[in-house]
């Protein structure tokens, strides 16, 4: 037992090494990241406040919160539209369509990109948040993951709302929804860490120095001969809070997922 | 949910706010300069604008690693900027494409004269001029002064020549205290230093074929090798896992290190007492390689000499002079050569010194693939696995195809464009 602790303890510290070299490195003077000390002699704030002040990075903040948050509902909410229909619903085509929706998961993500960019330019949405949020809400995966997950919502429930009146709207929001709330948390935790920390598209996209998202924003301590890495571990040390903070409140979720279906009345 | 929506909102607005539109001709530039080198620029930008009215120069900042992809795609989609700052390695590759204006017919012979040679031979490809050089470095020996003391040498006499190199490279090693008298990368550009220095090269005269099978590009190569498999006195910085040479620097295992002048910086903030000298002669004498920048013209532009104009500007005598003040970089134009204050800059005169024995790299499209598959292979001699003559023949055979397989695509394009 003692053996196990232990090395669990010497596997957290590994993955966690990073983390702490991270915030380490972020209140160290510049110049001093890779001196033989591995803490700070003469820790400072500096780097934090010049992250803010001279690099911008209260608005590329703001930018890849209004991008991650809203990719992040509004693809949530198409996928669980999608897998509801796909699920519940009957028409014609239905599994011949999914399939070929599903298909589509086969073409490598980069291979969209110039495609996806003419298609933005013809648009005039260059330099816009559109740019950054349209083209990536409808995501298979979800729909696959969700659907997946909504299979195991026992048919006759959904028949017994029908029976009491339900319209499909009411189904979807009364019932399935809060049936797959650990999923579609998950789901909605995936797209927004996708978004928050996509690089290439967001830079793509955007001409613009205040349109810039924070992996944008971090790209720019890595020069073309030097890197800035206090300055660089300074503003990650930031970027990686909306995320816990996301997970840390989404867990919950998670949890609750487990406990769910383990009575049964 | 309803913060959500309010943010979906405003940012529905916020983009749907149009950009105002100006008069006159407007200059769209990307560029990649760091943020000590931005304000120079855009103060630049500003008094080009104040000699030029009715040009409107918009720089946009683009991250170094994010360059390439961002102008292949702006180019598949004919949205590239009129101009852009791109690495001397790149321009080839965007020139035999068809991607850039030829500067020739925008009377940009006057300058061309000025500028150091080293510098502009990056920017012609086959007798035409693609770009105009905003930035030229090269690599010198940076050494630790403390270090030099501690090992009984004197501080203010660097190594000279390669058998003082080793000389000095031997007493500086203390393995008890985990010190070495050098760190190196493993990379071809890296290692040019030290062929040159022989007298080898990279390619024959021609550019056609790999020459690095030439007696004097492996002694270049088997020094290197041998200063680590032989003499001992270098620290392993290239393998991977090593510690890196820059930053063995810092941390004082490394007591010479190859850099360039954009290190300075760092080095000054990081209160390390370093001195910069020529790289050691070889056989063949002082030899560097060439890194830097260039600025240039896509061919989709709609104000090509206006662009030209502002690339002449930046490279213009007062323009460099300021440049190289402010930033203790090596000016491109020569002309500012007088103009400049050592004084704040004490090591910007080894630079520029170093920078008379510097070689350029054959202007080929496809450097970066050489490199890509001549690593590897003098990887494999560092390492012992392969002999330095076994790589080098190895390495040659890959880059004569790389070479065959350009020839074949610039014949290619040019069908296509008639």
């Amino acid at each position: 037992m003692i053996l196990l602790y232990v090395a669990l303890t010497f596997a957290a510290f590994v993955v966690l090494f990073p983390f702490i070299w991270m915030i380490i490195t972020a209140f160290k003077q510049p110049g001093t990241e890779f001196s033989s000390q591995i803490l700070p002699s003469k820790p400072t704030l500096e780097n934090f406040k010049r992250v803010f002040t001279e690099f911008g990075f209260v608005r590329y903040f703001l930018n890849s919160t209004i991008v991650a948050v809203s990719s992040g509902v509004l693809a949530t909410l198409l996928a669980s539209l999608a897998a509801y229909a796909f699920t519940f619903k009957n028409f014609v085509f239905k599994e011949k369509m999914y399939g070929l929706i599903i298909a589509s998961m086969m073409v490598p993500g980069l291979m969209y990109v110039v495609p996806q960019f003419a298609i933005i330019n013809k648009l005039g949405w260059m330099n816009t948040y559109r740019a950054m949020i349209v083209p990536h809400l409808a995501n298979v995966f979800g729909l696959f993951l969700l659907r997946q997950y909504m299979g195991t919502i026992p048919k006759s429930l959904i028949d017994a709302a029908k029976m009491d009146g339900a319209n499909d709207l009411q189904i979807y929001g009364r019932i399935v929804i809060p049936l797959s709330l650990p999923i579609v948390a998950t789901l909605f935790l995936l797209t927004f860490q996708f978004h928050w920390s996509n690089f290439l598209w967001q830079l793509i996209v955007t001409n613009k120095e205040n349109l810039y998202t924070v992996p944008v924003g971090l790209a720019m301590f890595k020069q073309q001969h030097e890197e800035l890495y206090t300055l660089k571990m300074a503003a990650s040390a930031v970027s990686i809070v909306p995320i816990s903070l996301i997970f840390v409140f989404a867990q919950r979720y998670f949890i609750e997922g487990i406990t769910r279906g383990a009575v049964k009345e | 949910m309803r913060y959500v929506l309010a943010l979906m909102i405003l940012a529905l607005i916020l983009g749907c706010a149009k950009e105002a539109t100006r008069e006159g001709i407007v200059l769209k530039v990307w560029e990649t300069y760091n943020s000590e080198e931005r304000p120079v620029f855009l103060s630049l930008v500003e008094e080009f604008e104040k000699q030029h009215p009715g040009i409107k120069i918009e720089a946009v900042n683009i991250p170094f690693d994010g360059l390439e992809p961002k102008i292949l795609t702006a180019l598949a989609t004919q949205t590239a900027p009129d101009i852009a700052r791109v690495d001397v390695a790149f321009l080839p590759k965007l020139a035999i494409r068809g991607a850039l204006y030829a500067l020739d017919q925008f009377r940009v012979e006057s300058i061309k004269s000025e500028l150091r040679p080293v510098a502009l031979s990056s920017c012609i490809v086959d007798g035409k001029t693609y770009g105009i050089p905003d930035q030229v470095n090269g690599l010198c020996l940076f050494y630790n002064k403390e270090l030099f003391r501690e090992a009984g040498l004197d501080p203010n006499k660097p190594p000279s020549s390669w058998d003082e190199f080793i000389d000095y490279a031997k007493k500086l090693t203390n393995k008890e205290k985990g010190v070495y008298g050098f760190g190196m990368k493993n990379s071809l550009w890296w290692t040019l230093p030290f062929i040159y220095s022989f007298g080898g090269d990279l390619l024959t005269p021609d550019n056609k074929h790999c020459a690095l099978t030439s007696d004097e590009a492996i002694a270049g190569f088997q020094f290197k090798v041998d200063l680590y498999a032989k003499y001992r006195v270098e620290g392993g910085a290239w393998r991977s896992g090593g510690i890196r040479d820059d930053m063995g620097f810092q941390s004082q295992v490394y007591a010479m290190i190859f850099n360039g002048p954009w290190a300075v910086k760092g080095l000054e903030r990081s209160g390390i007492d370093f001195g910069v000298a020529l790289i050691p002669k070889g056989p063949k004498g002082y030899a560097t390689n060439v890194g830097g920048n260039n600025m240039v013209v896509f061919s989709t532009s709609k104000h090509p000499k206006e662009a030209a104009q502002f690339l002449m500007f930046i490279a213009s005598k007062d323009s460099q002079a300021k440049w190289a003040n402010s930033l203790g970089q090596v000016p491109v134009n020569m002309l500012a050569d007088g103009l400049i204050d050592f004084s704040r800059h004490p090591y910007l005169k080894i630079f520029m010194e170093q920078m008379k024995y510097a070689k350029p790299r054959p202007p080929i499209a496809s450097y970066p693939e050489i490199e890509n598959d001549v690593n590897p292979e003098m990887q494999a001699a560092l390492d012992g696995k392969k002999s330095v003559r076994e790589a080098m023949e190895a390495a040659c055979k890959k880059v004569d195809a790389i070479l065959q397989e350009e020839e074949a695509l610039k014949a290619g394009l040019k069908k296509q464009a008639r």
